[in-house]
C-alpha cells in the first residue's frame, strides 16, 4: 500500500516537473498574425521574437546584439552596410539559411502585394519606398547577397540606427522554400518553418499559441525550457486572477489599483520597469486658438505632471519634462522651457500668457480634450481638466474607443488629444512625429520651417554622435513652440513567478523565452 | 381609469412591501435631487489629498480613482440613469406594444412581415446601429435614450404578439368582432388592456439592461462624457477596482439593485391592477392550488 | 409541421438576405476603417492594404463579391486576424459558445421556470419575496460584476475551479453560471407573472373544481398556457446565449464567438462581423421559428387556427 502511494507520489512529482518546464505566459492579447512582415502589434513582436531571429537581435538586457549576423561594418559615407552571417545557419526543417533568404525576405516585405503595414520601417534602404509604392520592381531594392554568408544593404541616406531597426520582425527572414510551395499558408502550424529558438506547434484563436524548441536554432544549447504557451484572451483583471490562481507563470500587467496589494502579498513576483515611451498631449495647430504658441504654453505649464504620476496614477510612471524620453541611449533630452518652475510661478506665467492671447474672465478659453476609453486613462484626463480649470480654462472631456480616437486624430478632427509613442532608442524616432513631411501621424499638423531644416540637416549625418547632437538642436527648437505636452513614460508592472530565471527588466520590455528558465 | 381600477390601486398600495418599494423609489429620487447640494463637494471637484479612499466623515461614500466625491457622483449618476430608464422604457413601450398587438391580431402576411422586420433588427450589429445613429443625429444624450428604447422594443413586441395570439380567439374578442367593431377598436379596447400585464412586467425587466447598455455606449464614447456620469458607468468602473476599492462598486450597485427591486415589484403590482380579468376580491389566494 | 416549416422557408431566406444586405451597408457607413490604428500608416501602404482586401472597389461591387463568396460558403479572410479566414475563426469559436450557452440555457430555463412557478404558488408569502429579491439582484448585477466575483471566489480564493481559460469541463461551469444568471432571473419573473394569471383562468378553476390533483393541474393546465411569454422571450434569449457573450468571454478568457460582434465591430473587421452576423441571424431565425411552432403546442387555442 505504502509502496503504491510512493509510486503515485513519484509519478506526481515527475508529472509536475515535466509540466513546469513548459512555461505558461500571459499574452497582452490575441496576435493578429504571426507573419513577421504583416505584423502590426507590440504583443506580436513578443511572440515573433521567440519564433524568428533577424540579422540583429536583443540580448537579455534588451540591447542590440548580433543575431543571424555575426558582425557588420559600414562604409565611410554611411550608405553601404555589410553583414557577415554566422556559419551553418539552418531553418527549423534543416534547410540552410543563407544571405539569399534575407534578400528574398526584404523584397517580400517591401513588395506592394504583401501589403505590409509596417513596411516603412525599412524605407531607409535604397529604393525601398519606390518598390513599396510599385514604382520600381522588387529587384531594384538596395539589398544584395555577395555570397551565402555576406549580405550588403545600401541606403538612400545615412542612417546610423539601422542595426536597431533590423531587430524588428519586419527585418526577419521568412522561409522562401516553404512559401513557394504553400503560399500564405506558411504561417499554419502544419507548414511552420522558422529560424528562432522556437517553432509554432498550435494556435487556437483567442485561446493560446503553443511553441516547441527549435533544435536547429543557432543557440539551441542555451534554450532551457521545453516549450512555451502564450495565453491570450481576457482583460487585465482576468489575467491577474489567472496568475494568482497559478494558471499563468508571467503576466505583463495587472490593474493599477492592485499595486499596494501586490506589493504586500506578491512582492517577490512583482517586477516594475520603466518603458522607453512617451505619453503626451497633442495640440491641433490648425485650429485657433491652438495656432497660438502662448495658448499652448499656458495649457502645458498648468499641468502638474508629478501630481498626475505620483498622486493620481500612483503606479510609478516617470514624469517627463521633454518630448524625447529620458531613457533614450547616449542622449540628453531638452526639457520644455519654464515647465520645471515652481507651481506658483507656472500658474502666474500661464495666466499672463492667456491674458496676452486675449483670454480671461470675460472670455474664458474653451477646450475639448479627447482621450481613449479606459479606466486607467480616464482619471488622468479628468485630473488634467481639473488643473486647467484653475486658470479659468473650461475643458470638455470627450472619450472614444481607440479606433475612433486615432481615426479622428489622423483627420485632424480634434483640439487637444491624448497620444503616445514608444519603440526605438534614438531621438529621431520621436522628433520625426513633428516634421511637416511626416503626414497624418503628425496629428497636430505642426509646421515649423526652422525645425524642419534642423531635422533635414541631422539626417545627412552618418556619424551617430554628430547626428544625435544635431537632433538635440532640433529638439530644442521644437520645445520653445510647445507643439505637444510631454506627460510621462509608462511603467511596466509585470508579475513573474519567482521560479522563473533569466527574466531581466529592460527599457524595451523584451523577455524572449530563449533566456528564460525554471528553477 | 374607472372606479374599480382606482379601488384596486388603493387596495394594492396598502401592502407593506408596496409601501417599502414606493419609499425606496421616493428616496432615490430625493437623493438624486438633493444629495449634490448637501455633500459639500462638486461632482467634478478633485480632492487631491484623498484619491480612491474609503468612506469617512467628509466623503460619505469615499472617493473615486480621480479623487472625486462618490456620494455626489452616485446622485448625479442617478439623474442620468433614471432618465435613461424612463425615456428608453417609454419609447420601447410606445413602439413595442402596438407593434406586437397589431401583428398578433391581424396575423397572416402582415404578421409575418412585421415579425421578420423584428428579426432583421435583432440580427443587425447593435454597435454599428448606435454608432450610425450618433453619426446621423449628432452626439446628444436624449437621442441616446431614444436609440436604446428603439432597440429594446423588439423583445417586447415579440412577447405582446405571443400574448395576442392567445387572446384573439377568446369569446369576448370574437363577440366584439361579430358586433362589427373595427380592428383599431378591438386592438385598443380589448387586446391592449389584456396584454398590458406581461408587457409591464417585461418593461421592468428591460430597465437594468437599458441602464447597463448605456454604460457600454459611454465606453464607446457615445454616451455620457466625463465628468457627467451614470450608474452604469460607475458600476463598470467600480467592477474593475472591486478588490482594491470595493466601495466604488458597492454603493452604486446597491442603489441600482434597490431601485430595480422596487421597480420590478411595482411593475408586478401595476400588472395586477390593470388586469381587467381581476376583480378586487377575485385574487387567487396564495397557495390556492 | 414539416409542411409548415417548408412554407416558411422562402420568407426565412428572404429575411436572411435582408439582414446580410443591411448589415453589410450599415457597417460601411460607420466612420473609421480596419486600418485606422495607433501606429503610422503611410498613404501608399494603406493603398496596398486596401487593394489587397478589395476595399478600393466601389461599394456595390464589393457587395456582389461578398454575396458571391457567401453563396460559395466562403466568408472571406479576416481583416484583423490575418492568419485565419472567417470560416476557421467561426469553426473554432462556435463550439465554445454553444457549450457554454447550452449549459447556461438549460440551467436558466429549468431553474427559472421552477423558481417563478414556486413564487407564484406562494404569492405574497416569504418564499415569493425571497425568490423575487434574488431575481432582482440577478438582474441588477451585470455579468461584468458577477463574472469577476465568481472568478475571484471560486478561482482565486477557493481554488475549486479555473479562474479562466478553456480546455476541460471544469472550465465551463463558472462562465455558464455567470451567463445564465440574468436570463434565469428574467425567466423566473416572466413565469411568475403568467402563472399567477393562469391560476385565475376559467379552465384552471374548472380543473380545480373537478378535483384534479395539484400536480396534474399545474403540469397539464397551468404551465403550458402560462409559458408563452417565457417562450417568446426564449427565442432571442437562446440565440443571444448560444452566440456567445463578449463580457463573459472577456472575463473568463474564453475563445468563443461573442467577442467577434463587439471587438470585430470596434476593429472594423468587416468580414468577421459579417460572419458573426450570419451565425447570429441563423440562430435568431431558427429559434423564432421554433418558438412559433412551440406556441401551437403550448396553447391549445392556437391549434384550432392551424
Amino acid at each position: 500500500m505504502s509502496a503504491r502511494i510512493a509510486t503515485l507520489v513519484l509519478f506526481a512529482i515527475a508529472f509536475v516537473t515535466a509540466q513546469a518546464r513548459v512555461l505558461n505566459l500571459g499574452s497582452d492579447g490575441e496576435p493578429e498574425t504571426l507573419d513577421p512582415h504583416r505584423y502590426n502589434l507590440r504583443l506580436e513582436e513578443t511572440l515573433l521574437n521567440d519564433l524568428f531571429v533577424g540579422l540583429t537581435t536583443f540580448d537579455v538586457q534588451g540591447r542590440v546584439s548580433p543575431g543571424c549576423a555575426e558582425s557588420w561594418r559600414t562604409s565611410e559615407d554611411g550608405l553601404t552596410w555589410t553583414f557577415e552571417l554566422r556559419d551553418g545557419l539552418r531553418w527549423s526543417d534543416g534547410t540552410p539559411l543563407t544571405a539569399h533568404d534575407f534578400v528574398y525576405s526584404l523584397r517580400r516585405l517591401l513588395d506592394p502585394a504583401t501589403a505590409a503595414s509596417l513596411a516603412y520601417f525599412l524605407y531607409p534602404i535604397a529604393n525601398a519606398e519606390a518598390v513599396n509604392t510599385g514604382k520600381l520592381p522588387t529587384t531594384a531594392l538596395g539589398v544584395e547577397a555577395i555570397d551565402d554568408t555576406t549580405l550588403v544593404i545600401r541606403l538612400a541616406a545615412p542612417f546610423p540606427f539601422l542595426p536597431e531597426r533590423l531587430m524588428y520582425p519586419t527585418g526577419f527572414p521568412v522561409p522562401r522554400h516553404v512559401i513557394e510551395r504553400v503560399g500564405d499558408a506558411f504561417i499554419k502550424p502544419q507548414h511552420w518553418v522558422s529560424n528562432g529558438a522556437f517553432v509554432l506547434t498550435e494556435w487556437q484563436p483567442q485561446a493560446h499559441v503553443r511553441m516547441a524548441p527549435n533544435p536547429n536554432f543557432f543557440a539551441a544549447r542555451d534554450v532551457s525550457v521545453d516549450g512555451v504557451v502564450y495565453y491570450a484572451g481576457g482583460d487585465a483583471n482576468t489575467a491577474y486572477n489567472r496568475y494568482r490562481a497559478g494558471e499563468l507563470d508571467t503576466i505583463g500587467g495587472f490593474p493599477g489599483n492592485e499595486l499596494a496589494w501586490v506589493r504586500a502579498h506578491l512582492g517577490k513576483d512583482l517586477r516594475m520597469s520603466p518603458l522607453l515611451s512617451i505619453m503626451y498631449l497633442v495640440f491641433n495647430v490648425t485650429q485657433p486658438p491652438f495656432d497660438d504658441a502662448r495658448v499652448r504654453e499656458a495649457l502645458a505649464l498648468v499641468i502638474d505632471r508629478a501630481l498626475i504620476t505620483d498622486r493620481v496614477m500612483g503606479t510609478g510612471e516617470v514624469p517627463s519634462p521633454s518630448f524625447v524620453p529620458a531613457m533614450v541611449e547616449d542622449y540628453t533630452p531638452v526639457p520644455y522651457p519654464h515647465i520645471s518652475l515652481p507651481r506658483a510661478a507656472r500658474l502666474e506665467r500661464a495666466r499672463a500668457l492667456l491674458a496676452d492671447a486675449g483670454f480671461g474672465a470675460g472670455k474664458p478659453l474653451d477646450v475639448t480634450l479627447r482621450y481613449i476609453s479606459g479606466a486607467d486613462t480616464k482619471k488622468v484626463y479628468v485630473a488634467i481638466a481639473a488643473m486647467w480649470k484653475e486658470i479659468g480654462v473650461q475643458a470638455r472631456l470627450h472619450q472614444a474607443e481607440l479606433k475612433v480616437h486615432f481615426a479622428d486624430l489622423r483627420q485632424g478632427n480634434f483640439e487637444v488629444a491624448q497620444a503616445g509613442w514608444f519603440g526605438e532608442s534614438h531621438p529621431e524616432h520621436y522628433l520625426g512625429l513633428l516634421e511637416s513631411g511626416t503626414g497624418n501621424v503628425n496629428y497636430g499638423r505642426f509646421v515649423d520651417a526652422e525645425f524642419d531644416r534642423l531635422m533635414a540637416h541631422a539626417k545627412t549625418l552618418p556619424d551617430r554622435s554628430a547626428r544625435l547632437a544635431a537632433l538635440r538642436e532640433a529638439e530644442a527648437r521644437a520645445a520653445t513652440l510647445f507643439p505637444v505636452v510631454p506627460l510621462y513614460s509608462v511603467m511596466i508592472r509585470s508579475l513573474v513567478n519567482p521560479h522563473i530565471t533569466g527574466w531581466v527588466e529592460n527599457p524595451r520590455n523584451v523577455h524572449p523565452a530563449r533566456f528564460l528558465g525554471w528553477q | 381609469m374607472n372606479d374599480a381600477t382606482k379601488s384596486r390601486l388603493r387596495h394594492s398600495f396598502r401592502a407593506p412591501v408596496v409601501r417599502a418599494a414606493t419609499g425606496i423609489i421616493a428616496f432615490v429620487v430625493l437623493f438624486a435631487a438633493l444629495a449634490p447640494s448637501v455633500s459639500g463637494w462638486q461632482y467634478d471637484q478633485i480632492d487631491w489629498d484623498r484619491i480612491a479612499e474609503p468612506p469617512d466623515a467628509s466623503h460619505y461614500f469615499g472617493t473615486d480613482a480621480a479623487g472625486r466625491d462618490l456620494f455626489t457622483r452616485v446622485a448625479m449618476g442617478a439623474r442620468t440613469s433614471l432618465a435613461v430608464a424612463l425615456l428608453a422604457s417609454a419609447v420601447s413601450f410606445v413602439i413595442g406594444l402596438p407593434w406586437g398587438a397589431i401583428a398578433g391580431y391581424i396575423g397572416g402576411r402582415i404578421d409575418q412581415a412585421m415579425m421578420r422586420i423584428v428579426d432583421v433588427l435583432y440580427a443587425l450589429p447593435f454597435v454599428f446601429l448606435v454608432i450610425l445613429l450618433v453619426v446621423v443625429f449628432g452626439r446628444n444624450m436624449y437621442l441616446l435614450f431614444i436609440a436604446l428604447g428603439a432597440i429594446s422594443w423588439l423583445d417586447l413586441a415579440r412577447i405582446v404578439r405571443g400574448q395576442t395570439l392567445g387572446i384573439r380567439n377568446e369569446t369576448f374578442v370574437l363577440a366584439a368582432r361579430c358586433l362589427g367593431a373595427s380592428t383599431p377598436y378591438i386592438v385598443k379596447r380589448h387586446l391592449v388592456p389584456n396584454v398590458m400585464g406581461p408587457a409591464l412586467v417585461y418593461t421592468t425587466l428591460t430597465v437594468p439592461g437599458v441602464m447597463l447598455a448605456e454604460s457600454f455606449l459611454s465606453f464607446l464614447g457615445l454616451g455620457v462624457q466625463e465628468p457627467e456620469t451614470s450608474w452604469g458607468v460607475l458600476i463598470a468602473d467600480g467592477a474593475r477596482d472591486m478588490e482594491s476599492s470595493p466601495w466604488l462598486l458597492a454603493f452604486p450597485a446597491a442603489f441600482l439593485a434597490a431601485t430595480l427591486w422596487s421597480m420590478n415589484l411595482l411593475g408586478d403590482r401595476l400588472r395586477d391592477v390593470f388586469d381587467p380579468r381581476h376583480g378586487v376580491g377575485d385574487r387567487p389566494r396564495p397557495g390556492s392550488l | 409541421m414539416l409542411a409548415h416549416v417548408l412554407t416558411r422557408l422562402p420568407i426565412l431566406l428572404g429575411t436572411f438576405a435582408v439582414i446580410v444586405t443591411a448589415a453589410f451597408f450599415l457597417m460601411r457607413l460607420a466612420p473609421g476603417g480596419p486600418f485606422d490604428d495607433e501606429r503610422r500608416l503611410p498613404p501608399e501602404i494603406e493603398a496596398n492594404l486596401r487593394a489587397a482586401y478589395h476595399l478600393d472597389e466601389p461599394l456595390p461591387a464589393q457587395y456582389l463579391r461578398y454575396v458571391g463568396m457567401v453563396l460559395r460558403g466562403d466568408l472571406g479572410p479576416s481583416f484583423k486576424q490575418k492568419d485565419f479566414d472567417v470560416n476557421e475563426l467561426i469553426a473554432a469559436g462556435l463550439p465554445v459558445s454553444l457549450t457554454i450557452g447550452g449549459i447556461a440555457l438549460a440551467f436558466a430555463l429549468i431553474l427559472g421556470v421552477t423558481l417563478g412557478t414556486a413564487a407564484a404558488l406562494h404569492r405574497d408569502a416569504a418564499g415569493d419575496f425571497t425568490i423575487m429579491g434574488f431575481t432582482a439582484l440577478g438582474l441588477a448585477l451585470p455579468s461584468f460584476v458577477i463574472g469577476p466575483l465568481l472568478g475571484l471566489g471560486f478561482g482565486v480564493m477557493l481554488g475549486w475551479l479555473p479562474a479562466g481559460g478553456w480546455g476541460s469541463a471544469r472550465h465551463c461551469l463558472l462562465p455558464a453560471l455567470a451567463l445564465g444568471l440574468p436570463f434565469l432571473a428574467a425567466i423566473a419573473r416572466l413565469a411568475r407573472g403568467s402563472v399567477i394569471e393562469a391560476l385565475a383562468a376559467p379552465h384552471v378553476r374548472t380543473a380545480r373544481s373537478k378535483g384534479l390533483s395539484r400536480h396534474r393541474i399545474l403540469l397539464r393546465h397551468v404551465l403550458p398556457g402560462a409559458l408563452t411569454p417565457v417562450v417568446s422571450f426564449l427565442g432571442p434569449a437562446a440565440a443571444a446565449m448560444l452566440a456567445g457573450s463578449v463580457v463573459i468571454e472577456q472575463v473568463f478568457a474564453l475563445p468563443g464567438l461573442g467577442r467577434y460582434f463587439v471587438q470585430g465591430a470596434l476593429n472594423r473587421d468587416y468580414t468577421l462581423v459579417m460572419g458573426a452576423v450570419i451565425v447570429y441571424a441563423t440562430m435568431i431565425l431558427a429559434f423564432n421559428l421554433i418558438v412559433d411552432l412551440a406556441y401551437a403546442r403550448l396553447d391549445p387555442r392556437l391549434r384550432v387556427r392551424s
